[in-house]
Order: structure tokens, then C-alpha cells, then sequence
């Protein structure tokens, strides 16, 4: 087993204080290795979108650490987190939060202007990562001229641009048609297949779960079942010869 | 991000919503453009000051009065004076204390004062040229002179019968004209003229004198009427209060005196004009008091025109506050992609900043466009204030219109940090899930 580039010791996340009181989290441990794919489900509720943030350094636990590539992240100052996110993290996003009234290119190409990357260069990468997802002839297409589905191969092709290590993806399928969330399946798995880089789907999805290597079952603020094992062929005979 | 993008995106999301920005950059216009016309008119006012100094040749002049017509010394106010039977003989007709020929004597006498011309009325009858006789009401003072602005010709010189003339007695020489201003000037230089004036038992007497300029009033008045040399006042003088055969005291309203190295000397000398009843101002003290007064003027234009940005910078909060509501998910979606807080304080606050530029910008370029074209068309030939020589309305200053631009940035800035702290503090989960 490879090195986790994510791990939690006794994470806890509470809302609110006296009656109003939610305990969203109540003490998750666990490791999520390079390479991985790893989903997290469960209803909502569930506290699965809570832990994504947390996961994400996009939110802070009331207890407990979040520790990225061995370094726990909760003695870094807010700045230093931001960068992080910006140079490790890819985020797909159910809705997309693609900027309507920007091109598909400057959409793609903002966590890059974020990261002070100048223009040609942002621009060279920018087609690039359109080309991967065959989106390069919309490039000059303004964001709310696209289907469901290109939105999300904007949206993807905006999560790998700064070549994340870890791809976080909150129900990336849960705004697309069948037909279309397959396809959008296919390119995420292919990416973890074909560079290797860490998928994290937060999903109730069950289908899309099992494609998953790893499976975390959340329920009321706890991981209440692990199971392991996915149900794409492919991925397991790459796991196989990886080892 | 770097400084750059922040810029050009800044520049962009303003450009966004176009009518917002444009009324938000209207208000700041208003206020930048009448920033531009005050610092312009004080600037203009301020310069036709300066030039009119600058036309006093001799600078190293002090005008000398009594203290008394100052209102200032002793033997002022509003009780009972007692009577002086020396002074009462030095008050012209209207009560108005003058010096007297001791008083100049003591102004000669003070170190430091090389020459003492006494300033007195002459009150000439008429002025005769080309066979024909003009009323003569009021000749300017000699020692105006080097105040005057000419048109053609020199001053008249200390000991020659010389005199100048207004350009608007052009039409003396040339009766065909309709206007003076069509006639050239120099037609009137060398000509001859006659200069009558009656005396105490009312006899009749001419001068002659020989015109060797052509003036055109300026601000200040001067120049609007015939102006004669020292020698010919002298002589008018002399006439005028002579037939009597009571020796009169001479009296003076006013003294002009020239002072080497006025700088240095210049309180000495007052100090002790003062210390003998009299006062002595330089022309930069005279018209100083002109331009404090315009300065105040600009200044409670400023005020107002500032009581203007400021209510424009609420304007800047509101657009900025909307706009920061409407795009609390780009905002959500920037810091979740690893923008910094400060960075999009930065990216708001330069919003502001550019609201701030084009509205300094387009105000201050309408000032100058309205105030350049209105001081042409006031001023110009045929303009309402034509005739008023050398006024100029609208001046370019550039420090104030630096700090113009320097003050409506900032005030920008400042309305732009409430937003661009709000846009700023937002949490990226909570502003993603914003609807």
C-alpha cells in the first residue's frame, strides 16, 4: 500500500450549541492512500457532505485532525490552507459553479489566474486540459451555452488543470442524465486509472459507489461499514498489476 | 493572483453590469467635475492675480497711506477725536486723512527708500485732439504705470510732457471705425495732443503732451483712462493749485515709494511707517487680500463639491454591497479553489478603485473641456467679459488635479472596503450553497 495522502484521527464536527446542538461528525479515523478511489455514501443527513469539506480543508473540525501527506493541516495559517487547496485539490461540483457570463476557457483556467500563472501559459494549459476532455472547440463559448454534461467536462477539465494529486466530487453525477453520468463516470475513472490521481466521490449513488475501490457507509455521523472491492473490471486488473 | 489579473478582472466585473456602474460613476463625475471647475477658476482668477503682479515692473514698491485712512493707529473710532489743527488742513474734501509734504520728507528720510513719488489728484477739463475737445473726467496716477498693460507704444518717461490713452479713445484718430478694436493702435503714437485745465479762480490754462502708448484696462482698472507722465501731472498740479494767493499745504493720499532690496527691508520699513502714523503695503499685500478672498471662495466650493463625493461613495457601497450579494457563489467558488481572503478583498476594493478612476477620469476631462471652452467663449473676443483686459477665468493646474484624482481614488477605496471585507469573510461552503 502506497503512503496516505489523507488521513483523520477522531474527526468531530458539531453545528450549533445547547438544544440546537447537531453532531455531524462523532469521531471518524481513517486513511485515504495515493491512487485511491474512495467513495463516501450515504443518505442526507448523513454527515458525508460535512466530512467531503473537512477532507477538503474548506471547513475546520470542532475536534480532531485532518493531516495531508502526513502534515496535520490545523496549525497552518488560513493562506497557507487556501494554497493547498489550489496546488493538491480538484473539486467537480454537482452544480457545476461555472461563471455564466465567462468563456469556457477563462472558466477552466481559474484556479490557475488564482495561483498567478500568467496568461499564455494559462491559456496553453487551459486548451490542454479541453483537449483531454474534447471540449477544445467551445472554448470560446460563454459557460451557459453548454448542456448539463459539457458543463461538467468544464467542470472536470477545471479540476485538473493545477494536475491535483486528490479529486474531491460532490454527486458529480447527480445533475445529468444517465446516458451523460456515464460518460462523465468514464472520465473520472479513466483518470484515476490512467495518472493515478486520488478520487474522492461523495455520492448516495450506489451504482456510481461500486465503482469505487473503497467504499465509506456513513450513517448519523459514522462510518458504519466499510467495503472494499469495485465493480469495474478494469480497475481491478490495474490494482492487480500494480501490485 | 497577480496584481495584473486582479486589475483586469476587477475591470471586467465592473464592466458587468453596465447600467449600475455607469449611474454609480455619474454620481463621482459630478463630484470630480466640479472639483476641476473650482481648482480651474481659482487657478484662472489666481494667475490673472499673478500676471497683473508680474506687470508691475518695479516690484520693489511700497504704497504708503496714513494709518488713519487705514482705520488703523491712534486717533481712530467711532467716539469723539480732538482736534488737530495741522492734521484738519491734510483732509481731502471727503474727511479722508492724507500726508502731508512732512510726512513725505519722513518717508525720504527712512534708510533704505530711494524715491518717494506722492500720489495727488488732478482734475483736468478736457483733452483736445484732431481740432476736437474731450471731456477729461479722471487721469490714472504716474505711479500706476508700471501696472498698466499697453497694446502699442511705451510708458510715458519720468521727465517728458507725455501722456498714453485707453484704446478705447482710438476712435479719435479714426472716425470711420464702428469699432475701436478694428483700429490699429499705432496710428495714435506721436500724435499731439492738448490738455486743458482750470485753476483755483477758475482761468483756463493748456498743456501740451505727446502720445506715446496705448493701454487697454485690465482687472485691476488701470489703463482705462489717460495716463500722464510725472513731468505733465506735475505741471497740472502745479496750475491746478496755483491763482491763489494763500500758499495751500500740499496733501496726498497716498505716497509711492521704491525701496532697495524690499525683501530684507520690507518690515523694517513698515515698522517704521508705522511708528510715524503711516502704513506701507507692497502689491503683493494688496492683492493678497484679493486672493485669500478667491482662495475662500474655492475652498467652500471644494467643501460642497466634497459633500458630493461623499454622498457618491455611499453609492459605491450600495453597487458594491449588490454586486458582492449577487456573486456570493463566484466568491464561494474562488476561495474554494484556494483565492485567499485578502485577495478578494483585494479583487473588491480594486472594484471600487476603478469605479473611482473612471469617474475621477471623465469628471476631471469635463471640467477642463467645459471650463477651457467656457472661459473661451466668456472671455474671447465678443464674449460677455471681452472687455475686462487680461482676465483669464480657467487655468490648468496639475497638482490640483493629481490630488483630485488622488482624493476620489481613496474616498473609492474607502467606500469599497465595507463590501470587499464582506466579500472577504464569506465562507466557501456557505457561499456555494447560496441560491
Amino acid at each position: 500500500m502506497s503512503a496516505p495522502v489523507l488521513e483523520t484521527e477522531n474527526l468531530v464536527k458539531v453545528y450549533g450549541r445547547g438544544e440546537s446542538r447537531f453532531d455531524a461528525l462523532k469521531g471518524l479515523t481513517f486513511e485515504i492512500h495515493q491512487g485511491e478511489s474512495v467513495a463516501i455514501v450515504g443518505k442526507s443527513g448523513s454527515g458525508k457532505s460535512t466530512l467531503m469539506h473537512l477532507l477538503a480543508l474548506l471547513d475546520a473540525p470542532t475536534a480532531g485532525v485532518v493531516a495531508l501527506e502526513g502534515q496535520p493541516v490545523n496549525k497552518l495559517k488560513p493562506k497557507q490552507v487556501s494554497k493547498l487547496r489550489n496546488e493538491i485539490f480538484g473539486f467537480v461540483f454537482q452544480q457545476f459553479f461555472l461563471n455564466p457570463n465567462q468563456t469556457v476557457l477563462e472558466n477552466v483556467t481559474l484556479p490557475l489566474k488564482i495561483a498567478g500563472v500568467g496568461t499564455a501559459e494559462r491559456n496553453r494549459r487551459g486548451m490542454a486540459a479541453l483537449e483531454q476532455l474534447e471540449m477544445a472547440d467551445k472554448a470560446k463559448n460563454k459557460a451557459t451555452n453548454l448542456s448539463g454534461g459539457q458543463k461538467q467536462r468544464v467542470c472536470i477539465a477545471r479540476a485538473l488543470i493545477n494536475n491535483p494529486s486528490v479529486l474531491f466530487a460532490d454527486e458529480p453525477t447527480g445533475n445529468l442524465d444517465t446516458n451523460t453520468g456515464e460518460i462523465v463516470e468514464d472520465i473520472l475513472f479513466g483518470l484515476h486509472r490512467d495518472h493515478g490521481i486520488t478520487l474522492v466521490v461523495v455520492t448516495h449513488d450506489e451504482d456510481l459507489a461500486a465503482k469505487c475501490q473503497r467504499r465509506l457507509i456513513m450513517q448519523d455521523g459514522l462510518i458504519v461499514r466499510e467495503e472494499t472491492g469495485s465493480s469495474l473490471p478494469a480497475e481491478a486488473s490495474h490494482q492487480e498489476d500494480a501490485q | 493572483m497577480k496584481s495584473f489579473d486582479v486589475a483586469r478582472t476587477a475591470f471586467g466585473n465592473t464592466m458587468r453590469s453596465k447600467m449600475r456602474t455607469t449611474l454609480t460613476v455619474i454620481a463621482i463625475v459630478i463630484g470630480a467635475f466640479t472639483l476641476t471647475v473650482t481648482s480651474g477658476l481659482a487657478a484662472g482668477v489666481n494667475q490673472t492675480i499673478d500676471d497683473m503682479v508680474a506687470g508691475y515692473g518695479e516690484e520693489d514698491e511700497l504704497f504708503i497711506m496714513p494709518a488713519a485712512a487705514m482705520g488703523m493707529g491712534e486717533n481712530t473710532g467711532p467716539g469723539p477725536q480732538e482736534y488737530d489743527p495741522e492734521e484738519a488742513h491734510q483732509e481731502s474734501e471727503f474727511g479722508q486723512a492724507m500726508l502731508s509734504d512732512e510726512d513725505i520728507e519722513t518717508i525720504e528720510g527712512i534708510e533704505g527708500v530711494t524715491n518717494v513719488d506722492p500720489i495727488f489728484f488732478v482734475s483736468a477739463d478736457y483733452l483736445e485732439a484732431q481740432g476736437n475737445q474731450y471731456k477729461l473726467n479722471n487721469l490714472d496716477f504716474p505711479a500706476n504705470g508700471p501696472a498698466m498693460e499697453l497694446v502699442a507704444g511705451e510708458l510715458p518717461s519720468r521727465e517728458n510732457m507725455e501722456i498714453t490713452i485707453p484704446d478705447t479713445w482710438l476712435t479719435i484718430f479714426d472716425e470711420d471705425a464702428d469699432d475701436y478694436e478694428e483700429i490699429d493702435p499705432e496710428i495714435a503714437l506721436g500724435e499731439t495732443v492738448e490738455i486743458g485745465i482750470s485753476n483755483m479762480v477758475l482761468e483756463q490754462d493748456t498743456f501740451d503732451a505727446e502720445i506715446v502708448g496705448v493701454s487697454t484696462q485690465n482687472l485691476a482698472g488701470i489703463g482705462g483712462a489717460p495716463l500722464p507722465s510725472n513731468a505733465l501731472n506735475d505741471a497740472l498740479y502745479e496750475f491746478q493749485n496755483s491763482g491763489l494767493d494763500v500758499e495751500r499745504p500740499d496733501a496726498f493720499v497716498q505716497a509711492v515709494a521704491s525701496v532697495e532690496n524690499l525683501e530684507s527691508n520690507e518690515q523694517r520699513v513698515k515698522d517704521a511707517l508705522m511708528d510715524e502714523g503711516m502704513v506701507g503695503m507692497t502689491l503683493e499685500d494688496m492683492l493678497g487680500i484679493i486672493q485669500s478672498v478667491i482662495d475662500a471662495i474655492a475652498w467652500v466650493l471644494y467643501g460642497f463639491a466634497l459633500i458630493a463625493l461623499l454622498a457618491a461613495s455611499f453609492g459605491i457601497v450600495n453597487t458594491l454591497l449588490m454586486s458582492v450579494q449577487e456573486r456570493t457563489r463566484e466568491i464561494g467558488l474562488m476561495k474554494a479553489l484556494g483565492m485567499s481572503s485578502g485577495k478578494v478583498f483585494g479583487l473588491f476594493s480594486m472594484e471600487a478603485v476603478v469605479i473611482g478612476i473612471l469617474g475621477s477620469v471623465i469628471g476631471v476631462a469635463l471640467g477642463l473641456g467645459g471650463g477651457f471652452l467656457a472661459n473661451g467663449w466668456l472671455t474671447g473676443s465678443g464674449g460677455p467679459l471681452s472687455t475686462v483686459g487680461g482676465l483669464t477665468l480657467f487655468a490648468l493646474n496639475v497638482p490640483a488635479l493629481l490630488a483630485i484624482l488622488g482624493v476620489i481614488i481613496v474616498i473609492a477605496f474607502l467606500a469599497g472596503t465595507l463590501p470587499a471585507a464582506r466579500a472577504a469573510k464569506k465562507d466557501p461552503i456557505e457561499a456555494l450553497r447560496y441560491e
